[in-house]
């Protein structure tokens, strides 16, 4: 029914939007691709781990900009529930959409954007290279959940759940009762059951990784100071995933306050 | 693109304040000053430091203000006749909130009026800017359903009197007092008047006029209310299509003089979901969801937080670029009028307790 959205149909949107907001580009950039001199690659953060990183390459944090980890983050921040304890996420990808490294370095930056705090101690547990359980702490103490697998069936949409319960209240962004991520629209044809959710009417017919991925381009280029946030941050989740690994390998608890020079810094 | 000089008038409407940020980040707009029809609202605005100049007499904004070129019209129904005199006369371009009038007679006026001037004016009504419902006029449009049988939809939210009280107040809302219906001691002007955006939609989706129209008031859950607030809605299209809606103030609120955290009882204030039946399947719509959720502060009660409400930059968008490139809005009056007209009849209905045929 609808055209899939190309490569170069999403750099275009992106170029539409900083035209609309008179955003200067500084230079020629890319959202996709390998590595090309004088280019700025902004990609996410997750496909910048196996390289040795050039300086033009901007690792990128789409899933901060969805909606639902924002306002999550504002009901912490603000202190709509009060003095969080735990945290308790879950995330089920597709393999032809994620690796474990990949949805790992995602979960982990929300736990410390949610959270509003810096992993400081891990202890995982992995099976294969599908399935990671893990139990971390934030420098504020809440300690949290980590459940990552990769074992959904191809194209399957992500099935993620961040809860985190404070002394005064639980936030989540999942509705009490459900199991599953909700969506906006259902329809029940000679296809089948099909579903649908849009949330962002200027970037209206891209998919939801797409304009997560047009947003993230969009704010390093509007604030130039996020770059500089988000490259510690990606070093700080690359450190933390072979952390991650080698915990799962000793069968340890191990405790970052020596080994991670970020441990003290808040987002 | 020379950014539109805009202001904001009265102040006392409930979606005043989804304009303060689309006003301050879309760089197509500067936002030069606001009239307010109380001190008491002035002084409400000004606590929120938006460092805009606010002035209780609307004529003084205009006259300190003559680069004003577009105003967004956030008053009571009542005072829109007035507003739309004084901008047409002054050139200035309209974006008018959901009722302009329910006087048939005071719209003609208004069609007169703003065709003699050469203004813009667009009607407020974000729903046509919502992502779910571009989703749903597409799947429509494409024909995934077939031939449409049916299109039910709530439109049902708290009820805003309490914060703003005109919409308490027959005259102020409805324009006059007209009882609801023999013997009864409320008035028209609540939740229907405060609702017309199912009665747009289904015209938009079916591209068709309503043919009749039956309409029954509940008893009010509200007992200190002298307007309507709670009704249901059945009818036909001109296509044959069969509807239901509700568009009732069902969702029970805590009385704040201003709204913030804490409002809703219930814990999803506003509500507008469509459920649509074709040969080929149904289609089921939440507007506004998912969204993310918590029993926090201030009152500890399971609450939705919504994560939606970006139409309005949609909406100002096109009203930019009908300003800038003379063009007339998807929702201007005349198109609205059909949208009122069926209103009206809901009302009459009401009071017949019959269905009426438009």
């Amino acid at each position: 029914m609808e055209l899939i959205k190309t490569e170069r149909d999403v750099e275009h949107s992106l170029m539409n939007l900083l035209e609309k907001y008179s955003i200067p580009a500084t230079g020629p950039f890319q959202l996709f691709g390998s590595f090309k001199p004088d280019v700025l690659d902004l990609q996410p953060g997750c496909h910048f781990l196996n390289a040795n990183k050039e300086k033009t390459q901007i690792p990128l944090l789409p899933w901060r900009m969805k909606r639902k980890f924002t306002e999550l983050k504002k009901i912490v921040t603000d202190a709509v529930i009060e003095e969080p304890c735990l945290f308790r996420i879950s995330s089920r990808g597709s393999r032809d959409n994620w690796t474990l490294s990949s949805l790992l370095y995602r979960e982990m930056d929300l736990c410390e954007f949610i959270g509003n705090g810096k992993i400081v101690s891990i202890q995982a547990n992995i099976n294969d290279t599908e399935i990671a359980n893990l139990i971390v702490k934030l420098d504020n103490e809440i300690l949290c959940s980590i459940e990552v697998s990769t074992q959904l069936p191809g194209n399957a949409i992500l099935q993620d759940r961040h809860e985190v319960i404070g002394r005064r209240g639980v936030a989540s962004d999942m509705v009490v009762d459900t199991q599953i991520v909700q969506n906006s629209v259902y329809t029940f044809t000679e296809k089948g059951e099909l579903s649908y959710t849009d949330t962002d009417m200027e970037l209206f017919g891209f998919n939801d990784r797409q304009i997560d991925h047009v947003r993230a381009a969009f704010s390093v280029l509007k604030d130039s100071a996020l770059i500089t946030e988000w490259q510690q941050q990606h070093k700080h989740l690359a450190k933390l995933l072979k952390i991650v690994f080698e915990s799962d390998k000793n069968r340890e608890k191990i405790n970052l306050k020596n080994v991670s020079i970020y441990t003290h810094e808040t987002n | 693109m020379k950014p539109i000089k805009i202001a904001i008038l009265s102040l006392t409407h409930g979606h005043s304040r989804k304009y303060f940020q689309t006003l301050k980040e879309n760089p197509n707009f500067e936002w030069v000053a606001v009239s307010a029809e109380t001190e008491k609202i002035k002084n409400v605005f000004l606590k929120g430091n938006y460092g805009i100049p606010c002035y209780t007499n609307e004529q003084e904004m205009f006259d300190k203000h003559p680069e004003i070129e577009a105003v967004v019209m956030a008053s009571a129904n009542n005072k829109h006749l007035d507003q739309f005199k004084t901008c047409t006369q002054r050139h200035i371009n309209i974006l008018c909130m959901k009722v302009p009038t329910f006087d048939m007679d005071e719209y003609a006026q208004m069609i007169e009026m703003v065709e003699e001037s050469g203004i813009v004016c667009q009607i407020e009504l974000e729903l046509h800017y919502n992502p779910v419902m571009a989703r749903i006029k597409q799947l429509v449009s494409s024909n995934e359903l077939g031939k449409i049988s049916s299109i039910n939809a709530t439109n049902i939210t708290l009820s805003p009197v309490w914060a703003f009280p005109w919409q308490n107040d027959a005259e102020a809302s409805y324009g006059k007092q007209v009882q609801l219906r023999p013997g009864d001691n409320r008035f028209r002007g609540g939740a229907l008047a405060d609702h017309p955006h199912v009665f747009d939609m289904i015209r938009c989706l079916t591209n068709s006029e309503f043919e009749y129209l039956y309409a029954e008031a509940g008893q009010n859950i509200r007992k200190d209310i002298q307007v309507e607030d709670n009704l249901l809605v059945s009818g036909k299209m001109k296509n044959g299509i069969r509807f239901l809606f509700d568009p009732s103030w069902s969702r029970l609120e805590e009385r704040l003089e201003i709204p913030g955290p804490g409002w809703e009882i219930y814990p999803k204030r506003m509500e507008v979901n469509v459920s649509i039946s074709g040969e080929k399947g149904v289609l089921l719509a939440d507007c506004f969801g998912p969204n993310v959720y918590h029993n926090g502060a201030p009152n500890d009660r399971y609450t939705v937080q919504y994560t939606y409400f970006d139409e309005w930059i949609g909406m100002m968008d096109e009203f930019v670029d009908c300003i800038r490139n003379r063009k007339i809005p998807k929702i201007n009056l005349k198109w609205h009028r059909e949208t009122v007209e069926a209103m009206n009849a809901c009302y009459e209905s009401i009071a017949s307790e019959s269905v009426v045929y438009l």
